[in-house]
């Protein structure tokens, strides 16, 4: 709506919403069993704390034929925990709505141990299960389930409810001629469904509730699934039984086109949203959804009628203050979402809760302190020197500048960020990251020394001083567990993506160069080498032990994606295969299953291995001083080499132990946070 | 004859330290997935209850972690942790209650864990990271030894509070144990790497620690890896030469053994059926000759003969059967009583214990519904001895009925084919797949001591049914093939069913499509490619046969599968298909393909094509008696939607158990 800011309030069946900004329904594994936890509550007050608008609560099974995943809430079960939320957001304002859907065919048997439903018998692309095709009996539960636990939403304080047709949702899959085959009244009208229940909820709930649909405009298979032509009359047909309509993207073959990894452009659905509501042309408030994690941009959308209201998921698990931080002008200290996926999405076996890795107490904040704020003196006098300016090191050094304390950080790299702006060289968002850290130590007055590596000494005079020292000092390279010829050429990822990062990458790699790239960890570096080499032209080949390229890649989504983009940019995937030596004509490779040997030629070998800690200064401090060892606290990929997720925890970590340390004494440690008890 | 006297060993007592053995038979540690919060639950017990009651000699539990940065999966139990001793006295009691010793295993997973649930670093006696975790672990120094080494000594004793008999120490598959044992994963120049003696030094500190925890009243074994089946790791010597130290340290009762490692090389730790029973008996036996302690064999040891055998033959004093034991509780008990024929035995399939822990789901079994749900007390008949007609004679039909027919009911089975057994009966005519017939052939010994009248050769109708009349109906009608909707009438495009049920015979270039990811395509593409066939295997998946990684069939099959000369092709979606006359015989197919990730399209010729693909409902008979009003009917298995077995058995029971 143009003239309106996205912190302006709205207006939704008479109730007003604080912003225009909705925290949307997602997996969180927070669930106690399959009710609304304490967990879940603590998590959502505080993206109400922090401004947010509209929140819908992560969806719940209307039916217990419904059980995607072992943690996914039941509406029956959710009654207290809706109403714990409800009071939890009442004194800001925001609009809670319940969460309420059924998976069908795109759920799991594996905890209801009954068959799932769906339209017709088409089995889902992902788990090859074959559902039964629902009877009319079914139907009939299917609307009773979505109408009392709409009731018991509303009976709950809840300020409405929204109705699941998006990517993973029965009432699409009724939407869609890709699973909807049915012969009988709901395959004539494949919207009659949808239909039924929206007026159904409506005659339960009354018109002084909200009541919203996630719907998808566009299945992204247009031979037989929806398409955006379909959705707009989908959505004139259903506009007049709704309070709010969230326009996504995707279906059953395309799952992962509903919150993409940064591999797809931010704000990739703007258009299909656009497209939809010109068709409802104000008849009802729309919500973009789809990557959209910058202010900046969901300012733009409202800018040009694109849309109503923008969810921010993504970016309120980030920064849970966005909101806030908008309205009172500080939209550059707004923590970035990078779109990496890595600990936000959840739909996973292991159930992992989830986090993010630039604010890991997300999802976590009944478990971990409170950080943020710049209210807290704990820390004023004390000096404290941390060594190493990776995100670790950062991190470690914003918690405590924050607090008071006069933080110096030493680094021997000539730029700021460790690790962070190295990868950004494949994976672009990664500066974000990297870049905020870096301003918000500059903005609590941390200062930062680069060029400047530190000896045993200098740190021995550091702690004689009474300062506190924090080592973060990263990784180096691993040892090859294959053979390296004399002559042979090997370079690592990280220093490949160094130079990349430099604008040097013609300097390690000559043009038109044959490269491998050696994959055995099957994470998100090898697979941005792969494609960093291959767009520069490289004819590039990758190998990795595993069936497939990424495996590590199934939690953030992109495993099938990157495999298909490796396969479109030509790049040869060498499969369930070792490396085992690198001589002078190439690569010498070795097939796990026959144990076949051959040499792949080729001009360089990049190896993706996994690193190792940086451990020499400690090594030589420790080595001469035993009781050096309590006194250092470390962080980050210098106690093991993993993702940014620990080296952010455990920076924070290190500054409370800081802190904790300047509580209790200035002398002896009192608690260590390597391992929590 | 009682069963007994059948056995020469297996029921003969054995001292075991402190503790004694009523027979020979152990039910081994393995995860369950029934700990709630870290806590042992009520699941546990009653699990253990049921093992106990059924006259397992002995019982080791699960493993009870020592220390808060081992969280490997989700639902481990928390042996640091002392709120865990009220639960440990539940299962103990329910198991002393059947007058059967229990201990607990305790173990530190190690290098082999993420920090996904301890959000700590990862402990290793080096940084080399797991196969299978891939996160690199932080190298321990002698400090956090000492740490760990007390975690066992805190939770040994937290075991001896809850009234555990003894504890094994898990030295194995997936601990930090073997981690400092082995070779591969030890790289430190201190005085706990190099030498075996220092490699083994943490291990003997850690037993020092333990038999100081729990007394000399209670039995301590050690579980040990004799061979972990990876590139430098430990081997039978070197496992032997471990034996020794332990034995000659002279604080431990009894050495238990297993093979493999359980993040590279956990298909051979519990093996499927592809693996020969007792495959792993060369690890006992070299052992048991090098040492004097009570020695544990395990691995796919299926029935009480094949187990006595062992004993006889020296290669252990003490046989583990998990498996069988979770297919049926009553394994021992029903050895002692000689009615080993009635024995539930395991298939070996891996789908719902193996295939379950895997997915971080709770530990069934496919032929056993009430593996997972001891906890769960079924309700008593709402009405005995109603009549009750069963039509299918497949796993879901025989569930349902040996589970009426047991609850007092009067059940007739109506089967149309001469056999009984279903789809089970055609995936196990498959020589390697030979075992799965088990899970039928058990079913249906039970509907005959249940006393069920099984009736094959009946093509009920409705009519015939009525004429029974019965109080209820249950539809067990399972599924038919379903031809994909690109083959046409081709006559050279054929279910694997057709190849099974010997209405089709391919031969020369067959190309296998596979749509359902499991044993369906792979097993057949390896029958045709034994009879002399070429094979192609190709899939719309990014791999062939998706789900069999589940079960740990994976391995084996690509062994296999090069070792034939069968090919995979992935990513490959069926457009068309068309005749070929250039083939062998002149009578052949070309498919059109779609390689989707890249939108290239090809064709492929071939003499024929067999599909492993989604079935259709066999409903008809179940739409005719919905009509009827004076009906009770119920519709299971793959007649309400065409899936695995274990969803039939389920259903069956679940049927069975609410009429």
């Amino acid at each position: 709506m143009a003239g309106t800011t996205l912190t302006d309030p709205v207006v939704l069946a008479g109730r007003q919403a604080p912003s225009r900004v909705l925290f949307g329904p997602h997996e969180t594994n927070l669930a106690a069993g399959r009710s609304i936890s304490d967990r879940h509550v603590a998590y959502y007050a505080r993206r109400s704390a922090g401004g947010a608008g509209v929140l819908v609560t992560e969806t719940a099974s209307v039916h217990d034929s419904d059980w995607p995943y072992e943690r996914a809430p039941l509406a029956q079960d959710c009654a207290p925990g809706w109403a714990a939320v409800a009071a939890a957001c009442r004194d800001q304002g925001t609009l809670v709505l319940a969460g309420l859907g059924h998976t069908g065919a795109q759920g799991s048997t594996a905890f209801s141990q009954q068959a799932l439903w769906a339209p017709s018998r088409v089995a889902d692309a992902a788990s090859r299960e074959m559902p039964v095709a629902m009877e009319q009996p079914d139907v009939d539960l299917l609307v009773t389930g979505f109408v009392r636990a709409a009731r018991l939403a509303v009976d709950s304080g809840l300020a409405g409810v929204e109705i699941d047709a998006g990517v993973g949702a029965l009432l699409r899959q009724f939407h869609s001629g890709l699973t909807n085959l049915r012969e009988d009244a709901y395959g004539q009208d494949r919207l009659m469904l949808t239909r039924e229940i929206l007026s159904a909820v409506r005659d339960e709930i009354g018109r002084d509730v909200v009541l919203s649909l996630r719907l998808s405009c566009d299945e992204l298979a247009p031979w037989a699934g929806v398409t955006p032509e379909m959705a707009v009359e989908q959505v004139r047909a259903l506009a007049p039984l709704l309070d709010l309509l969230v326009v996504v993207q995707g279906g059953p073959f395309t799952a992962s086109a509903y919150r993409p990894d940064a591999h797809a452009p931010a704000g990739h659905t703007v258009e299909l949203c656009r497209q939809i509501s010109n068709a409802v042309e104000g008849a009802l408030p729309v919500v973009l959804q789809g990557g959209v994690v910058d202010p900046g941009m969901a300012q733009s959308a409202l800018d040009d009628g694109v849309a109503d209201l923008v969810e921010m998921t993504r970016a309120l698990i980030a920064d849970a203050d966005l909101v806030a931080k908008v309205r009172a002008g500080a939209a550059a200290t707004v923590r970035p979402c990078v779109r990496c996926n890595q600990n936000c999405r959840v739909r996973d076996n292991r159930n992992p809760v989830v986090a993010c890795i630039g604010d890991p107490r997300s999802g976590h904040e009944t478990v971990d302190v409170d950080v943020e704020g710049t209210d807290s003196h704990e820390g004023q006098g004390h000096r404290v020197l941390v060594v190493g300016a990776g995100p670790a090191g950062l991190e470690c050094a914003r918690v405590l500048a924050a607090r008071g304390a006069s933080v110096r950080v030493v680094d021997g790299a000539d730029r700021a960020g460790g690790m962070l702006p190295v990868v950004a060289a494949g994976r672009e968002t990664f500066g974000d990251l990297s870049d905020w850290l870096i301003s918000e130590c500059h903005r609590v007055g941390v200062s930062l020394a680069l060029g400047s590596r530190l000896n045993p000494e200098d740190i021995r005079a550091a702690l004689s001083s009474g300062e506190s020292v924090v080592l973060a000092t990263g990784s180096r390279a691993s040892t090859p567990r294959y053979r390296t010829d004399p002559g042979a050429t090997v370079i690592t990822a990280a220093d490949l993506l160094d130079a990349a990062s430099r604008g040097t990458l013609s300097t390690v790699v000559g043009p038109g160069s044959r490269v491998l790239v050696n994959d055995p960890v099957g994470g998100p570096v090898g697979v941005a080498v792969v494609e960093l080499l291959a767009r520069a032209g490289h004819q590039v080949s990758i190998v990795t032990q595993d069936q497939i390229v990424g495996t590590g890649l199934s939690l953030s989504g992109d495993l099938a994606d990157a495999n298909s983009r490796l396969q479109q940019a030509g790049v040869v995937r060498i499969l369930s295969s070792l490396l085992r030596a690198v001589t002078v004509e190439g690569a010498l490779v070795e097939q796990r299953w026959t144990r076949e040997q051959r040499v792949i030629p080729t001009d360089l070998i990049v190896d993706a291995s996994h690193r190792l800690a940086e451990e020499q200064l400690y090594d030589a401090l420790v080595g001469a001083d035993v009781s050096l060892r309590d006194e250092l606290v470390r962080a980050g990929d210098c106690i093991a080499p993993r993702t940014v997720h620990e080296a952010i925890l455990e920076g924070r970590r290190a500054a409370l132990t800081v802190l904790s340390r300047v509580a209790t004494s200035r002398s002896r440690p009192s608690v260590r946070f390597e391992v929590a008890r | 004859m009682s069963g007994q006297s059948k056995y020469r060993y297996l029921f003969s007592p054995l001292k075991i330290g402190p503790i004694t053995v009523r027979n020979r038979v152990v039910f081994s540690a393995h995860l369950t997935n029934y700990a709630e919060n870290g806590l042992p639950s009520e699941q546990h017990a009653a699990y253990f209850a049921a093992r106990a009651k059924g006259g397992a000699g002995m019982i080791i539990t699960e493993e009870h972690s020592t220390h808060p940065t081992d969280w490997p999966y989700e639902k481990l139990i928390h042996g640091f942790n002392s709120a865990v001793i009220p639960g440990y006295r539940r299962i103990t009691e329910a198991v002393h209650a059947y007058d059967v010793p229990i201990l607990a295993q305790l173990n530190h997973n190690g290098g082999q864990a993420s920090s996904m649930f301890s959000r700590l670093p990862v402990w290793a006696p080096s940084a080399v990271p797991d196969p299978l975790f891939r996160e690199v672990p932080k190298a321990v120094d002698q400090h956090e030894i000492r740490e760990i080494v007390a975690g066992y000594g805190l939770v040994a004793d937290h075991c001896a509070q809850g009234g555990f008999d003894g504890v094994e120490l898990q030295c194995s598959h997936s601990s930090i144990v073997r981690g400092f044992l082995s070779p591969a994963t030890n790289e430190r120049t201190d005085k706990y790497g190099g030498s075996l003696e220092n490699r083994a030094r943490i291990l003997l500190e850690i037993i020092d620690v333990v038999r100081e925890a729990i007394g000399p009243g209670r039995a301590l074994g050690v579980r040990l890896c004799g061979d972990e089946l990876i590139e430098g790791g430990t081997r039978i010597e070197e496992a032997v030469a471990v034996a020794r130290l332990v034995e000659a340290q002279g604080k431990t009762d009894y050495i238990n053994t297993s093979i493999g490692v359980a993040t590279a090389t956990l298909f051979m730790i519990e093996a499927s059926m592809h693996v020969p029973a007792g495959y792993a008996s060369y690890i006992p036996a070299a052992l048991r000759q090098a040492v004097d302690l009570p020695v544990i064999g395990v691995g796919r040891f299926k029935d009480p003969l094949q187990a006595d055998r062992a004993l006889a033959a020296g290669t252990c004093d003490l046989i583990g059967v998990v498996r069988g034991q979770i297919a049926d509780p009553d394994f021992v008990a029903k050895a002692r009583a000689g009615e080993a024929s009635s024995i539930r035995t395991c298939l070996s399939c891996n789908q719902e214990c193996v295939g379950r822990m895997g997915l971080n789901r709770w530990l069934g079994c496919i032929e056993n519904p009430r593996t997972g749900r001891e906890s769960i007390t079924l309700p008593a008949p709402r009405r005995r001895g109603r009549r009750v007609v069963v039509v299918g004679g497949g796993p879901a039909g025989l569930q349902a009925a040996t589970t009426a027919a047991a609850r007092g009911h009067e059940v007739t089975l109506l089967e149309r084919e001469p056999q009984t057994g279903g789809q089970v009966a055609v995936a196990a005519s498959v020589p390697s797949r030979a075992e799965f017939l088990d899970i039928v052939r058990n079913l249906l010994s039970e509907c005959q001591r249940t006393g069920v009248d099984v009736r094959t050769g009946v093509d009920a109708d409705a009519a015939a049914i009525r004429a029974l009349s019965p109080d209820a109906v249950i539809v067990a009608t399972g599924a038919r093939p379903a031809r994909p909707w690109w083959a046409g009438d081709h006559a050279r495009v054929v279910d694997v069913r057709d190849v099974l049920e010997g209405r089709a015979a391919p031969d020369g270039d067959v190309v296998v499509v596979d749509d359902l990811g499991f044993h369906q395509a792979t097993s057949v593409a390896e029958l045709l490619a034994d009879r002399g066939a070429s094979v192609e295997v190709m899939t719309p998946g990014m791999v062939v046969g998706q789900d069999l990684g589940i079960t740990l069939d994976m391995e084996g099959w690509l062994m296999r599968a090069h070792a034939k000369g069968i090919v995979q092709s992935t990513d490959l979606v069926v457009m068309g298909a068309t005749a070929f006359d250039g083939g062998k015989d002149g009578d052949g197919v070309t498919l059109d393909l779609l390689h989707h990730p890249t939108g290239a399209q090809r064709s492929r010729s071939c003499d024929w094509v067999v599909v492993a693909t989604h079935q259709q409902p066999v409903d008809e008979l179940w739409r005719e008696l919905l009509d009827d009003p004076a009906l009770e009917v119920h519709r299971i298995g793959d007649a309400v939607a065409p899936r695995r077995a274990h969803s039939a058995v389920i259903e069956g029971h679940r049927v069975a158990v609410a009429l």
